[in-house]
């Protein structure tokens, strides 16, 4: 046998492996490629789909996936090219519309052919993990229409070109708008981003960044903010009707950055309209806005914020530093509770009950009212002028929310202990006096201060409450065991107990002999009933009701003090008294003396006494005379004492040092407190702590919690460490 | 009487089906006649020539279509027993009804009903390491250096291999992904990582580690996925990088490396777990290289150990209770072990330094564990707990975990893995090369 048949011979498998006509694979593939031109030229009716989606089965089971997903690729590619064509000569505006009009085809013609590869796209596709056919057809229109070089920048100037011009006022077909946008989202979101957002949010910021310098130039703040406004809300409308709402924030920001951020300093300092000028004018729907635009920038808020707290303390200030209004202390009080309704109604109205707005106006006032050392003397008055006279007719809401009023300025008083100094001997004056106009209002005061401050802070002042009723029940028995003393002289003593009320150490004076056998009988009364008591006379506080007849007969009943009494008894003997007479039978401290007989001959209407020299003072040498020709309309006269309603400055010395006195042991006790649990503890915390602990009543002077300490150290409740000076035991 | 207005009329190779198009709704719209009607499912096309009498011609088989149209119609699927199986699968392929046939082969899983379904038989030589249930009901037996795929009718894929290295465990990325881990190959840069394709059984990356900036070889252990993308694996370095390997499934490439601390063990681990509510790698290494068992937390987000646990320095006790396999609980923050003698233990993972809380238990079967015993294995499924011991698998449920089911076959000898997935449980056997497969039958009727 010769090579060459050696080489012919073969030993065939037993088995040919089946192999599928390659032609077979063409004419399929021809057939799905006609297909698809048909579907792109508007032809689809023609087709029939069991037919094709059995075709193209078939390639994929034929393992001629890889040619039938090729020839789709190669296929579409060539239609978008001419759809990119054609569209690229369309003319001026008809652009987007041509665009717009073979998006739609695609799409139409892309849900065709995905249903015809179904098949393909379920099993072929996930196993070689190529792109399906639908992201695929969304890719190919992107690359070759949409990123080609003759209609990107085209499309991206049209649609901002159509913005702008919406900007100005003109109206634009915004369906097309809308159409266009969505099929760059559908493209997938970094399409949108790349070639609409970016370019979109860049011009946007120039042209913001012009408009606004512009406006500033020319408007007032009011107006400015009105126009910036007026922008942001056509913004975000533009958002919704043709862009991705995603765009909604980054857009904003830029109108926020350049209309606002950018000018915000030079807006709320504007010179006649700025927010110092709002806030004077009371221009809620301007600050308002101004809140509602600033709020959404940052610092915007705290900008807003700074500039009214400095206003207002800078008008507090000169508030309660003008010498004026210091001269009447119920309109002083009256101007600070009016201020604050002012902010808290500008807060309310304009600013939307911002917390941090309400902490700003609290620390304001808290910083002013203790600018002024005589404010918590102030309050009390305000208060006492309230509940003398201030009530009357008032609604029980309405004393209510006075009564609240007060309590918050209370509530910004550093020295809280003063206040209740003051607040006790106006009370005890109110009470003592029967000047207090409504008892449901004294207690519901107290009830205020009491959950503000802790029971300590009110306990003596509810005391005095308690021995004015005490005192009522004491008397009732006093007549009832003395049926004797029907007629005469009635005698009304109200029982103080020592600490709760603000007494003066016992100065007392010669009562007419008909009062004092009277005092001596309610002294042994009292005495039997109570054992262990001692009972002092506070000649100085007490009132009397007498009657006299006049000249011409005209009778009156006066209302005076006990002082005043005491003098005009002795008129009873006498028609002339010398200054010094009365002062030897009367044993008035001549402080006292001089002011009561002020009050009766020196002031008009009320002098039932004549002085001789007339003049406005009393002097040592001046004699007294019973007025024969007082004539009043009324029946009953009231004749007051001539009482400096403020304190006096000696008196001011007085109570200061008084509270400073008050403080010492409240100072002592809250260190022991503190090194009691603490044992060990250094100077510094040592005056943190004291400081915090002390802070609901006033606020503790370190130097004088320093003394306060050594006072300690001395009396062996404290000890200083040996080795580290500034560290202190507690010695048990 | 009116004639339904949806009335469709199909001729399935040479036969008549009239439907309606309700019915053929139901195979939704991906699917052929998803494509076939529109929106409003009206055929699209209308066949306006009268003579064929509105009837839509299909060149499939008509004996198949009528199964597939009663499984439409009615929702269950029952095959004449002229059909096989394959060509009935062949059809549901073409019209896109797949899904529909597989969902209606079985109902969701529930370890208390479940029957066994089939035992399929492979060829490899030795013993199986592990077995994975896929996400779509098909599964994967690693055999010494191969890894067998099987898809969800037991159809067998192109087996995969890492340059035929050991392999040590298997796992599903998604349906169409696997990723193998193998031993290292001593200098030849061979073994380590790979994630392959199902259907091809093409290599689409090779895992690599990075160690200052240079690569080395390394043999993967065991392996975990999380549900943001990331692949994790147990590594044994050439040059001390023992740890927990990360990488992105998306690029391959490595993104992060938890090396292990001197005296405790992580690169040696056989059992890793992602945590999704905590955020956390559970690391677990019962058969290390000294006798002891490891079992850690990791937060890779500021590469700290957030939890742990070993017997290490624990004192022997009489029945000398070893953890064998541990799984995370987050649901009852807790992790569950097993020892050799399959009692469960417990320990409290919100707090660190507890001790194993064993649960005494009726077991199913009591005594000394045979000589070719393997190892107890534990997973947990929808608040279910299985534990593997010799040829049974025991069901737990409730908060108590009770006893309430266990699933044998005496055929294959012991179970040396167990796995579930897509609905399925699947039992590796470690004689005669053995899997079997246990579903949840359809419910009854009404």
């Amino acid at each position: 046998m010769s090579n060459q048949k050696k080489r012919n011979f073969q030993i065939d498998a037993f088995k040919h492996r089946v192999v599928v006509d390659p032609k077979y694979a063409d004419k399929t593939w021809k057939i799905l490629e006609h297909a698809i031109h048909e579907i792109y030229n508007h032809n689809a009716s023609g087709l029939s789909f069991e037919e094709l989606y059995r075709n193209a089965y078939n390639m994929v089971l034929h393992k001629f996936g890889e040619k039938l997903y090729n020839g789709l690729v190669a296929t579409m590619t060539s239609h978008l090219k001419e759809i990119s064509k054609s569209t690229e000569a369309a003319q001026g505006d008809s652009f987007l519309e041509e665009l717009n009009r073979k998006w739609n085809d695609h799409n139409k013609a892309l849900q065709m052919i995905r249903d015809i590869l179904m098949y393909m796209d379920r099993t072929y596709i996930p196993s070689v993990h190529k792109t399906p056919v639908h992201e695929l057809g969304l890719n190919l229109w992107r690359d070759t229409i949409i990123h080609s070089s003759k209609i990107q920048a085209r499309l991206q100037n049209t649609l901002l070109e159509l913005v702008q011009r919406e900007r100005t006022g003109e109206v634009i077909d915004r369906g097309l708008m809308r159409n266009i946008v969505k099929m760059l989202m559908d493209l997938g979101s970094s399409v949108y981003q790349e070639d609409f957002e970016k370019p979109f949010l860049e011009v946007s910021a120039e042209f913001y960044s012009c408009e606004s310098q512009k406006f500033i130039e020319c408007c007032d703040c009011g107006d400015y903010l009105k126009k910036a406004e007026k922008r942001l809300n056509e913004e975000i409308e533009r958002v919704t009707h043709y862009l991705d709402s995603k765009s909604e924030v980054k857009i904003t920001n830029v109108v926020e950055k350049e209309m606002i951020a950018n000018h915000m300093l030079r807006l709320v300092h504007m010179e006649n309209s700025g927010l110092v000028n709002m806030l004077l004018d009371d221009k809620f729907e301007d600050m308002g806005r101004m809140y509602n635009l600033f709020r959404r920038v940052p610092d915007g808020l705290s900008t807003i914020r700074e500039v009214m707290t400095s206003h207002l303390r800078e008008t507090g200030k000169q508030l309660v530093s003008d010498p004026e209004r210091l001269k009447d202390p119920v309109e002083f009080v009256q101007c600070l509770l009016d201020e604050k309704d002012k902010y808290d109604s500008i807060i309310s109205n304009a600013f939307n009950n911002d917390k941090a707005f309400q902490n700003a106006l609290n620390s304001s006032f808290e910083y002013f009212i203790n600018l002024n050392a005589r404010s918590p003397e102030f309050i009390s008055l305000f208060v006492d002028d309230k509940l003398r006279k201030g009530l009357k007719g008032v609604s029980e809401e309405d004393v209510e929310i006075i009564l609240d009023k007060v309590m918050m300025l209370f509530r910004y008083l550093q020295e809280k202990d003063v206040f209740e100094k003051y607040y006790k001997q106006h009370l005890a004056k109110r009470l003592l006096s029967g000047k207090t106009v409504s008892d449901d209002a004294e207690r519901s005061l107290i009830v205020k201060l009491k959950t503000e401050c802790g029971y300590q802070f009110t306990s003596k002042l509810e005391g005095m409450f308690t021995d004015m009723k005490t005192s009522q029940d004491t008397m009732q028995g006093f007549y009832a065991s003395h049926l004797e003393l029907g007629d005469g002289p009635t005698l009304v003593v109200q029982v103080l107990t020592t600490g709760s009320w603000p007494t003066q150490p016992g100065v007392t004076c010669n009562l007419p002999a008909e009062m004092s056998a009277l005092c001596e009988k309610f002294r042994s009364y009292y005495l039997g009933t109570h054992t262990g008591r001692r009972l002092s006379w506070q000649t100085n506080m007490g009132t009397a009701d007498i009657k006299a007849t006049f000249g011409k007969g005209q009778k009156h009943e006066l209302n005076v003090s006990t002082y005043q009494m005491c003098v005009l008894m002795l008129f009873n003997n006498d028609d002339r008294l010398g200054y010094k007479e009365i002062e030897q039978a009367t044993e008035i401290p001549t402080a006292d003396l001089k002011r009561c007989l002020q009050s009766m001959a020196c002031v008009k209407g009320k002098n039932v006494l004549r002085k001789e020299p007339m003049s406005k003072d009393i002097g040592e040498e001046d004699a007294f005379f019973v007025n024969d020709k007082f004539t009043s309309k009324f029946y009953k006269v009231k004749i007051g004492t001539v009482v400096a309603q403020k304190e006096s400055e000696p008196e001011k010395q007085e109570t200061r040092q008084r509270v400073e006195e008050d403080r010492k042991p409240q100072i002592e006790a809250a260190i022991v407190r503190i090194m009691k649990s603490r044992r060990v503890l250094d100077h510094n915390n040592i005056i943190a702590e004291v400081t915090k602990q002390l802070q609901s009543r006033f606020l503790a002077n370190p130097t004088e919690i320093k003394k306060r300490i050594e006072s300690l150290i001395e009396r062996d409740f404290l000890e200083r460490d040996s080795v580290d000076r500034k560290l202190y035991r507690y010695l048990a | 009487m009116k004639i339904p207005k949806d009335k469709v009329r199909f001729n399935v190779g040479g036969r008549i089906f009239e439907t309606s198009s309700t019915t053929l709704a139901n195979s939704g719209r991906n699917s052929f006649f998803g494509a076939l009607f529109n929106e409003n499912w009206t055929l699209k096309q209308p066949n306006n020539d009268s003579s064929s009498n509105c009837e839509f011609f299909i060149d499939r088989s008509p004996d198949c279509f009528s199964v597939l149209l009663d499984l439409l119609r009615t929702g269950d699927l029952s095959i004449p027993p002229n059909i096989p199986e394959r060509q009935l699968y062949r059809e549901a392929s073409f019209y896109g009804l797949l899904d529909h046939v597989r969902s209606a082969k079985w109902a969701q899983f529930d370890g208390n009903r479940l029957r066994h379904s089939r035992s399929v038989k492979g060829q490899a030589p030795g013993d199986g390491t592990a077995i994975r249930a896929g996400p779509d009901g098909g599964c994967c037996v690693a055999h010494g250096s191969v890894v067998h795929v099987f898809d969800w009718t037991m159809e067998e894929h192109p087996p995969l291999n890492l340059d035929y290295q050991r392999v040590n465990d298997v796992g599903w990325v998604d349906s169409e992904s696997i990723i193998v881990s193998t031993c290292e190959k001593l200098g030849r840069g061979d073994g380590g990582m790979g994630l392959f394709s199902k259907s091809t059984g093409e290599l689409r990356f090779k895992f690599q580690v990075c160690h200052e900036n240079q690569v080395k070889s390394f043999a993967a252990g065991a392996l975990s996925t999380s549900s943001d993308y990331k692949i994790f694996s147990s590594c044994k370095g050439r040059s001390n990088e023992y740890g927990i390997g990360v990488w992105d499934q998306v690029t391959g490439k490595q993104i992060d490396f938890f090396y292990e601390s001197p005296g405790w063990s992580l690169g040696d681990a056989d059992k890793l777990q992602w945590l999704n509510g905590s955020n956390c790698l559970m690391v677990a290494t019962s058969f290390p290289r000294t006798d002891n068992c490891y079992i850690s937390m990791l937060d890779f987000r500021d590469k700290r150990m957030v939890w742990s646990w070993s017997d290490f320095g624990a004192p022997i006790t009489v029945d000398e209770k070893r953890v064998r396999d541990a799984i995370a609980m987050e649901d009852n923050n807790a992790i569950c072990v097993v020892n050799e003698y399959e009692d469960l233990g417990f320990m409290d993972l919100r707090m660190n330094g507890g001790s194993v809380r064993w649960s005494s238990r009726s077991r199913m079967m009591k005594g000394k564990p045979s000589e070719e015993s393997c190892c107890p294995r534990l997973a947990l499924h929808e608040g279910q707990l299985f534990s593997s011991m010799d040829d049974c698998i025991s069901v737990f449920c409730g908060p108590d975990w009770v006893l309430t089911s266990g699933l044998r076959r005496s055929y294959g000898g012991s179970i040396c893995d167990f796995s579930i997935g897509g609905d399925r449980l699947f039992a590796l056997h470690s004689e005669e090369n053995v899997f079997d497969v246990w579903e949840t039958p359809p419910p009854p009727i009404s």
